[in-house]
């Protein structure tokens, strides 16, 4: 047990360290063999851990891997459990129509002329945030695959998304505002994007230069 | 890095892997690899692969100190010694 999760330990070892580290990862991994050998790989493969992260964050190109993650694991998961927990909430309509009445406008009386309307769209408006809540998974994963043409794709999906919700709660004389702060989070969201793209880009110009330097 | 400069540098001519160099100087694999990272982007150590002496094993890589890590080694040792005697005579 313990050397197997000494394996998995080296086998994150060799994907934390990058191009310019490569072979120093080969290097620990074949040392841990011996280690192994010698009964004591879960030391050995936890030091080596301990150095990439410390490694990683010396890098500009460790410290973008590790911008990335911050990003995804600390911003886009939990707004996506945010908005799967607002879609349990409208679930929650099914169980009863007084429900309702907590996702109206304040001072909103219900009105029977809306109601039908307001309790037709709840399967809608569930799906909706269920949808935003699956595309900023999606995000998340494109973020830290760093394919900025599907982080472009996804976000511009969920300003979309965003959109309607408005125009569709608005409409319906329910309470937007959720949609308002998804709105503000969003564009937290798109500058620390903005920010992970920049810091991207100024990598691989730098790499581009050291090429050309050659 | 000096007890590892010390540990290369009793063998010099040697090519020593990293888990022996652990074993001997007592540092652990997060501490021994950056300093090794260290002391090959300065140019003190050069590195290589080579073939185990067990059939059936994968290559291992091993490290030795350069002219200007045994150059290091050496000042490091006369400015050791120095202090030592200015010590025993203070």
């Amino acid at each position: 047990m313990t050397e197997a999760v000494s394996r998995a330990l080296m086998v994150i070892v060799l994907h934390c360290h990058g191009a310019s580290r490569r072979e120093w990862a080969h290097a620990m991994r074949a040392e841990f063999d011996v280690a192994a050998a010698d009964g004591k790989p879960f030391a050995f493969a936890a030091g080596c851990l301990f150095a990439a992260w410390g490694g990683m964050l010396k890098l500009p190109e460790g410290r973008h891997v590790v911008a990335t993650y911050a990003i995804a694991l600390g911003l886009l998961i939990p707004i996506a459990a945010f908005q799967f927990a607002l879609a349990l909430g409208f679930s929650s309509i099914f169980a009863g129509v007084g429900a309702f009445s907590g996702f109206l406008v304040p001072g909103a009386s219900d009105n029977p002329m809306l109601a039908w309307s307001q309790l037709g769209a709840v399967p809608c408006l569930l799906a909706l945030w269920l949808v935003l809540g699956m595309a900023h998974l999606r995000l998340a994963w494109v973020l830290i695959e760093r394919d900025w043409a599907r982080v472009v794709s996804v976000s511009a999906f969920i300003g979309a998304v965003l959109a309607t919700l408005f125009i569709l709660m608005t409409t319906l004389l329910l309470d937007v505002t959720f949609v308002i702060l998804q709105a503000a989070v969003m564009v937290i969201e798109v500058m620390a994007l903005l920010i992970a793209a920049r810091q991207q880009t100024r990598l691989l110009l730098n790499s581009g230069s050291e090429i050309s330097a050659i | 890095m000096l007890i590892l400069l010390g540990a290369l540098a009793a063998k010099s001519q040697q090519w020593r892997h990293g888990y022996d160099l652990m074993k001997e100087t007592g540092l652990s694999s997060g501490t021994l690899y950056p300093l090794l990272m260290r002391m090959a982007d300065k140019g003190l150590i050069e590195s290589e692969w080579r073939e185990p002496a067990q059939l059936g094993r994968p290559a291992r890589h091993a490290y030795r100190l350069t002219t200007a890590g045994i150059a290091l080694a050496r000042a490091n040792e006369r400015s050791s010694a120095a202090a030592l005697g200015r010590g025993v005579f203070a």
